[in-house]
């Protein structure tokens, strides 16, 4: 993943709405910090979420995630890596 | 007392294991598993923490040539490996990580030590029937996970009767992918044992993405067997990618959709064949949900009422087991499932009891009273999430979420957090259902 690009800021805030109205979350999109982690306390985001998160990954950004088991997934350890890996392959 | 092969004959040169390209041949697996059978040190008992599919495999068969049982903890949650611990001393976990996916048990690497040149193989093993092979943990309706052990002749007659029911499906033994976790039930028996001993060819990979669940299937020759959760089955339809051909699907864990069976089918070509079966009880029965509504038992298990309560009957059971739900019985082999058993809940394949996750919930430090609750479900097959109510003044969710952690699966944490400031009890201490839907019309947004 490029670190060294700036985020895009807009990016994320539009994934961030995705992954809101996606899982049902009772948070609001601005809440979703852009460095913290997606897995954990803070949103509670599990597996069986990741699998509906890459759901719209590929239905809005047409990028399949791929991954060789559920636990190392690096691409979902914050919205701004995801959202730089969805920025870097999007074909949509 | 009776004595059958550890592994059942076949052409060395048979492809038995594919990993990223790789082959791995019948010849080669019986090399490893014995190469680790002789490098394990001494103890009775192990717990196979393995994540790739193939060095579990040889970890399970090594400990069966060894004597050694294998125990099988139903979830990494720590407190549940806390106690699996306690309850089997001298436990050595083995594992094919650098390091242990645990603390504070001693570890053994079982990739490193089969890997060693390949020894020159003797005769094939010869492992008593009734020898306590696996140690698989139940969730249990009253939340304490529960130790069930299998042996392995009878684990070995009930993959061969399940094998009589899917191969026949599939026209021929199959190259089998399973989404599924290796050490519950379904995922032991069908993705992994039933490629072993049933002449079948197994992924070493437990893919989890559509787009990897496509790769595993690509590197496999037809005819393929997916072995899946219905959740992860609809996901896998939704996200409309381009699959191998594949000639049957398993399905368990949690209640297939006519309509998702029937489409299935449709998208792929293939029946999706659903299995009826619990820890206690292994594969029981199995239906074409999207055309039969009749649950078939496989060969050589019998279902029998006695009072309340009914139980599975067979060679493959040491004594008779109860079922976990309530059937209407047509015979001995065919039966209607009425109602699962009250208090169970089921998110994405996982059970788990409400009245566990309540006591849970309840004794973390700091909480004075709260319940959990399913909100109505959202929409078709959606997955349900849970909610919870709490008295606990002084804490926040992020704290209740992580002491829940400790002790129950990650899928049971509940989505909606809601803070009360008392939760209203009947003279029996139960928050009822009316109360509970009040709280949940109150508090819980309807799904989009």
């Amino acid at each position: 993943m490029e670190q060294a690009t700036a985020p895009d800021l807009a990016l994320e805030r539009e994934i961030a709405g995705h992954i809101v109205t996606a899982l049902n979350l009772d948070i609001a999109a601005e809440e979703i910090v852009p460095e913290a982690p997606l897995y954990g306390d803070q949103l509670g985001i599990d597996s069986i979420d990741i699998l509906e998160i890459a759901l719209v990954m590929s239905k809005q950004y047409g990028v399949q995630l791929k991954a060789d088991s559920a636990d190392n997934t690096a691409i979902f350890a914050s919205l701004r890596a995801l959202a730089a890996y969805i920025g870097e392959h999007r074909s949509k | 007392m009776s004595l059958i092969p550890l592994l059942p004959a076949a052409d060395p040169r048979t492809p038995f294991a594919y990993r990223h390209g790789d082959v791995i041949d019948r010849d080669t697996f019986h090399a490893q598993v014995m190469a680790l059978a002789a490098a394990l040190p001494e103890g009775g008992r192990v717990m196979n923490l393995c994540a790739d599919r193939y060095w579990f495999a040889v970890a399970l068969f090594a400990a069966i040539a060894r004597g050694m049982l294998t125990v099988l903890p139903n979830s990494a949650a720590p407190e549940h490996i806390a106690t699996v611990a306690a309850e089997q001393p001298g436990v050595l976990v083995l594992g094919d990580q650098t390091d242990s996916p645990v603390t504070g048990l001693p570890y053994f690497r079982v990739d490193v030590a089969a890997a060693a040149p390949r020894p020159t193989l003797g005769d094939m093993p010869l492992i008593d029937f009734d020898q306590r092979v696996t140690c698989m943990y139940t969730s249990g309706s009253t939340g304490t996970p529960m130790p069930h052990y299998k042996t392995f002749g009878r684990l070995q007659l009930a993959i061969l009767a399940g094998a009589e029911r899917v191969w026949a499906a599939a026209g021929a033994p199959c190259s089998v992918v399973g989404t599924v976790p290796i050490r519950h039930m379904y995922g032991l028996e069908s993705s992994v044992l039933l490629p072993i001993l049933a002449a079948g060819r197994m992924s070493s990979q437990i893919p989890f993405f559509p787009a990897d669940i496509a790769a595993s299937l690509a590197e496999m020759p037809a005819p393929r067997l997916l072995v899946i959760t219905p959740f992860h089955l609809r996901k896998l339809l939704e996200a409309e990618i381009a699959l191998p051909e594949i000639a049957v699907i398993l399905s368990a864990t949690a209640p297939l959709s006519i309509e998702l069976a029937a489409q299935a089918r449709a998208q792929l070509g293939c029946p999706v064949l659903e299995i009826y079966g619990s820890t206690e009880t292994g594969q029981v029965a199995t239906r074409e949900t999207d055309r039969d509504s009749t649950w078939h038992t496989l060969h050589g298990i019998t279902l029998e009422q006695r009072d309340e309560e009914f139980w599975a009957v067979g060679k493959v059971y040491q004594t008779p087991q109860m079922l976990n739900d309530t059937i209407e019985l047509f015979s001995r082999e065919r039966f209607r499932l009425v109602d699962r058993k009250a208090n169970m809940i089921n998110v994405a394949g996982k059970r788990s009891s409400l009245s566990f996750l309540n006591a849970t919930l309840t004794a973390l430090p700091g909480v004075v009273d709260g319940v959990f609750c399913v909100p109505e479900r959202g929409g078709d097959g959606e997955v349900e999430r849970l909610a919870a109510f709490v008295v606990a003044p002084g804490l926040d969710r992020a704290q209740i979420l992580a002491g829940l952690r400790q002790h129950i699966d990650t899928v049971f944490l509940p989505r909606h957090v809601v803070f009360v400031d008392s939760l209203a009890r009947d003279g029996n201490g139960k928050v009822l259902a009316s109360t509970l839907q009040g709280l949940i019309a109150q508090h819980i947004p309807a799904r989009g």
